[in-house]
Parts: C-alpha cells; structure tokens; sequence
C-alpha cells in the first residue's frame, strides 16, 4: 500500500467513525447524569430511517437530521419517563424500546428502501485541506466530520469545565448531595438524557443522509450495541470515548485488508474480529486482575498505565433518585 | 379493613385487566395502521384470531412457536432472578442448535431416541457454555454482560454463516448454484415424535415440565435459593457465605443452557435441519429476544411464563394468518408485534407500581423488588 492510499484508508476510517463518535458523546453525556439509555440500536434505527424519510420528501438534509434529533430526544424521553417518573428498571424499557425501534422503522420505512435520497454536501476546508497529512485526513470531509471533533471537544468542556456540567456529573455521581447543593436532580436527568438521546438520533440520521447513504431494513443494526461498549471503554469520557470509535473503525478496515490479503482465510474470521475485540477491551479495563498487573509495573508507569486502562462508572449510574 | 375491600377488589380486577387492556389498546393502534393501509381492521383481526385459535392446526402452530418462546424464557427467569441481564439467547440458541445438528448428522447408526437425546443434551450444554463465557467474563473481570452478551450474539451469527456455507452445507446445495446455507436433512428417525396429528411436537411437553422443574430450582433448592439471594442483594450474600462470582456464573451458564436446548428443540422437531438466511434472525426467528419479553411478561415466574408464551406464540401465528388473508405488508405484523410487546410490558410495569402504592401504604420500604437494575453494572 502506498502513501496515498493509506492516506486515504484513513481518512475513510474517520468520516465511517464520526457518527459513533456524535453517538457515543450522547451516550456519555447520559450515562455521566445517572441513566442508561439501552435504546441506542433502536433509536439510531429510528432516526435514520426518519432522517432519510424527511430528507427525501423535503429534499433538505438539515430537517433529515432534526427529525432524527427529535426522534432521539422522544426516545430517550421514555427511558427517562420510564426510570424518573414510574421507577421502572432503565434496562428493561431501554430493550424493549431496541425491539420496537428496530421492528418500527422496517415497517415505516418499508417503501423507501434502496432508493437514492438526498446526500450531505461534501465540504473541504480551503487552505487547511492542504496542509500535507493532516489536511486530506481531517479537512478534507463534510460537515458531519467537523461537528463530531466539535461536538467531542465541547462535551469535554461542558462536562468538566463548566457550572452546568458540574451539576450534571454530580446528578449522575451523587444525587443527594447535589439535591443538597439545590440542583433539580431530576430535571437535570430529563434534560441531559433527551439531550443525549438527540445526539444519538444526529449520529443515526449520520449514517442514512452521509456516512452507509440510503435506508434499508436494519440499516445501522449492531452499531448501537457497539457505541454503548465504546461508551465503557472511553471512561465515561468524551475524548477517550472518541478515540475508541475510531479504533472501532480502525480494527474494521483492517479486517476488510487483511480479507483481501488473504482470500482462502473465511470471511467469518474478519467479521468477528471487531466483536471479540470490543470483549476483550471491556474485559482489560473493567478486570481486576489488570489493577494487579499495573501494580507490578515500574513506579512512574502506574499512573499513566491506570489512566488509560482502568474506568470506573458514575457511582449512580442506572439508580433512581426520589427527592 | 372492611371498608376498602371493595376498592381493592376492584383493584386487583384491574391488576388481572391490564395485560389485556394493554394488548387492546396496542391492536387499536394497528387497526389504525390498517385503516391507513386500506384494510379493514376486523376483518384482519378475525383472521388473525382464527389463524392462531381457529383449529386443531392453527393451535398446534401456535404452541409450536412459543415452545422456543417458553424454554428461552425459563433461562431468563433464572438469570434476572439471579440480577444478570442475558440479551444473549439468540447466539445460545443459534450454537446450541449447531452442536445438535452436528450430532444428528454424524451418528446415524445408533436408535433414533439416543441420538435425539444425546442431541438436545449437546444443545443444552453448548447453550451453557456459550452463557458461561459472558458470566465469567462478568463475575471475575467485571465486564458488563448485557454488551458481552450481545457481542456473543453476533460471533455466533457469524459462526453459523460459516458453518452452514462452508463445512456443514447440505452436499446437494454444495452443487447447485443457488447454495441456499442449510444443513442436510437429519434422518426420519431423528425426529422429536409428534404428539397429534399435527405439527406440535414433544418439545413443547419437555418445556412445559422443564417450567416446573425451574420452579423447584428457583424456589425449593439450595441453589436457587442462593441465585435468587444473590440477585437480590450480593453483599448480604457474601456475608452470609455464599460464593457470589460463582452463582453468576450459574445463572448465566443455567440461562444459555435452556436457550441452548430451544434451538436444539428447534432442529429435531421443527425444522429437522439448520438452515439460516444469514441474519442474525434468520434461524431463530427472534425467539430468543421474544423469550425475554415472555419472561417479562409471565413476571419472571417460570410456571408465568407459559401462559406468556402461548400468548406471544399466537402473536406470531396470528399475525402471520393476516398477513395472508388481508395482505398487508409484512413489516407492518413485526411493527404490530413489537406495539403489543411495548404496551404489555409497560402495563406490568404500571401493575408493579400499582402494587408498591398499596404497600407503601403498610410500610414506606416493603417494596416488592424485582431484580432488574443496572444499579451496579460495568
């Protein structure tokens, strides 16, 4: 492989990553205020048939994506609906809402299957883009590209560098003492989850209007599933978070080269790669035994190593709060 | 308190409605979809009664369907008891049904009930296995296994569209063109006997005695004493000795082993062959996501899980009925499904709280809690 076909592997990985990367910002920001949105493979159905669905008809990509917004923000309303208000399990509402996201959006969106529709707009950056390097792999996209670094950056910066998101990790880390510090710990949790679940809905819209363009039934199966594993991996972090999506991406492009190198090996073995991938990450850092194995390790490497290898849940991750 | 005996009579007759309602209030959706669509809506709903009631046959599909419906739910009684969420019965289902078929086809010397024994006891421990792993991964590296469970999931897919392309194709598909992913047929004497002249199969009997035999787990022995005080609550069950990692492992291992027994239940009596259209639901049917939400439904109870199955199994039989008699879209019976699941599903939730009210009015901290938070996951 030469220099500007890996150039370009690359940039591809980035533009397939982005929206995991919009999703899984939802996801944390959720997770960060106390609740599981388990919907994710559901919602992201939903809202990608709708954005493609509103797209077509109104031939504007820009109300594609609020529709799917919209569509994100009501689902993830239920789930908080769901834990806030009748303190049902966040898991089981969650699930339910996958079957029925997934079931819903083939019966919707049935006449609109393998049908072009209406495409987000190509747009590099002038002068960036030709920077060597770095242009062709980062300016060098559409907008949805751009927003997901954006959007990266400003959850990082909401959650640990504001007022706001100070009230919103402590909704999600201790409920009562922030109740104590006169924060609304429920609206909180109502805001930040449709806040979360809209951009849940942006990342599925991604996906039918730019990234897999089209709809088909079950178009963004599996990807869901995989954002919320991200979401662990990255620490509950929106940076850390964002570079998992693009290992993600990573480790499925690899698959389809190493196919092509070696066609008599099956094709089954390279699907699986990026699923026992994502086990075995979640097993490195949720285990135990990896405290043990950083603690073996020369003195200055244990505090980088724990950084980037163990995470830890907000401690009300899933809990419900009652005032 | 004579008083409110009437009141609360009249509750508990709301309590027993609600399912009801809710299915009503979900189908008068549909029919609302069914107007849109240009059909009329009783007439799809009688076909879809007579479909899945209607005769000696139409009652027989219906209990053929919710035979994988009920063994997947019994796993998923145990392990929601035992506070493990296991999203995983489709993969369990679909390795458990391989190793089977693999036994079916590679002894044909020895009697048709050995082999079919030996059959669904190899399903049933692959389902354990493949349920293993996840509990493992959860109870001693703290991997969350609602993901891990998924992620099996679909390595199992994957597996199942190699093997039935690859090493287990049926020789005659291997020749054609076409190369439809299925297996050889099993030989006729493979064949879980027929209980009528139907095709109601004995597996639908195993089940029914396997729903008891949960019950005696989960609520005479030791063990499940012990899964249930687990998911109840772990550190009481540390404390009181008992080996917590381990009973995770149980519960896990117990739960993929009854999804493992439905695919494997599946080969032998309905199919008599694996065959797949490579989606993740093309041999299953979705039966181990449905199974959950009939575990849900039946309350966690295993012997509540029957009469949850047979109402899912009519669903689908039903459903299918009306899709012929009145042809409307096929999309439009999964998305009826998945309405009826939501609204009966959030109705139990509505009973549960109903529930907690009454007793609140007893005691502020007697709730009736059932083990299904993520309160202390990843």
């Amino acid at each position: 492989m030469n220099e500007t076909e890996l150039i370009r592997t690359l940039a591809s990985i980035i533009l397939q990553a982005a929206p995991l990367m919009i999703a899984v910002c939802g996801e944390t920001i959720t997770e960060r205020v106390g609740v599981v949105n388990l919907s994710l493979d559901g919602t992201m159905l939903m809202s990608a048939m709708t954005g493609f669905v509103v797209g077509l008809k109104t031939d504007n990509v820009w109300l594609g994506f609020l529709a799917g917004a919209a569509i994100g923000a009501l689902f993830a309303l239920i789930v908080a609906f769901g834990s806030i208000r009748l303190r049902q399990s966040q898991v089981a509402v969650g699930f339910v809402l996958t079957l029925l996201g997934d079931d819903l959006s083939a019966f919707l969106g049935q006449n609109y299957t393998r049908i072009p529709g209406p495409v987000v707009k190509f747009m590099p950056i002038p002068i960036l883009k030709d920077i060597p390097i770095l242009g062709p792999l980062f300016f060098d996209h559409d907008i949805v590209v751009y927003f997901a670094f954006a959007l990266v950056g400003l959850t990082w910066w909401w959650l640990f560098r504001t007022q706001p998101g100070l009230h919103l990790r402590g909704a999600g880390e201790r409920p009562e003492a922030a109740f104590a510090r006169g924060v609304n710990v429920n609206l909180v949790r109502y805001l930040y989850t449709m806040v979360g679940g809209a951009l849940v809905g942006i990342a599925g819209a991604a996906y039918s209007l730019d990234v897999k363009i089209g709809w088909a039934e079950g178009h963004t199966r599996g990807l869901g599933w995989i954002a919320l594993a991200i979401v662990i991996f990255g620490g509950w972090s929106p940076i850390r978070g964002a570079f998992g999506a693009l290992l993600f991406g990573a480790t499925k492009a690899l698959a389809t080269i190493l196919q092509r190198t070696f066609p008599e090996v099956s094709v089954v073995a390279f699907n699986s790669i990026p699923w026992i991938l994502m086990i075995l990450v979640l097993l490195v850092v949720g285990s135990e035994s990896t405290e043990r194995v950083i603690a073996v390790m020369p003195r200055p490497l244990q505090r980088p190593l724990r950084r980037l290898l163990r995470v830890a849940p907000p401690m009300a991750l899933g809990t419900t709060f009652g005032e | 308190m004579p008083a409110s005996s009437t009141k609360q009579r009249f509750g508990h007759l709301l309590d027993g409605l609600l399912p009801v309602l809710a299915t009503l209030a979900a189908l008068a959706i549909g029919a609302i979809m069914l107007l849109l669509l240009g059909v009329s809506p009783i007439e799809a709903y009688r076909a879809m009664l007579e479909g899945a009631f209607g005769s000696t046959n139409a009652l027989a599909e219906t209990l053929v369907k919710a035979t994988p419906l009920l063994l997947v739910g019994l796993g998923i009684c145990i392990a929601f008891r035992g506070n493990v969420i296991n999203i995983g019965g489709e993969g369990q289902m679909i390795i458990g049904a391989l190793l089977a078929t693999l036994v079916g086809l590679s002894i044909t010397e020895w009697p048709g009930w050995v082999v079919i024994s030996l059959g669904l006891l190899v399903g049933f421990l692959g389902g354990a296995v493949w349920g293993a792993i996840p509990g493992i991964l959860k109870a001693y590296f703290n991997v969350n296994e609602i993901l891990s469970t998924i992620m099996m999931n679909a390595i199992a897919v994957q597996t199942m569209n190699f093997m039935l392309r690859g090493p287990m194709i049926d020789p005659a598909q291997a020749e054609l063109a076409s190369k439809i992913p299925q297996t050889a047929r099993l030989l006729d004497a493979f064949r879980l006997p027929r209980l009528v002249p139907t095709r109601l199969h004995l597996g639908a009997l195993i089940a029914v005695v396997l729903a008891v035999l949960v019950y005696i787990l989960l609520w005479r022995t030791t063990l499940g004493y012990r899964i249930r005080a687990v998911g109840q609550n772990p550190s009481a069950s540390r404390y009181a000795g008992i080996n917590v990692k381990q009973h995770i492992v149980l519960a896990l291992l117990l739960s993929g082993a009854f999804a493992g027994l439905a695919g494997a239940t599946q080969v032998f009596g309905v199919n008599y062959r694996m065959i797949t259209d490579g989606s993740a639901t093309g041999f299953t049917g979705s039966a181990g996501f449905n199974g959950i939400v009939a575990a849900l439904f039946g309350q966690l109870h295993p012997i509540g899980t029957i009469p949850a199955s047979i109402f899912f199994g009519a669903l689908l039989v039903g459903a299918n009925k009306m899709q012929r008699v009145v042809q409307v879209p096929s999309a439009l019976i999964t998305a009826l499904n998945g309405l009826v699941v939501v609204f009966v599903v959030s109705s139990e939730f509505w009973r549960r709280r109903r529930q907690r009210q009454r007793l609140s009015v007893v005691s502020e901290d007697e709730e009736e809690k059932l083990p299904l938070s993520m309160s202390e996951e990843a």
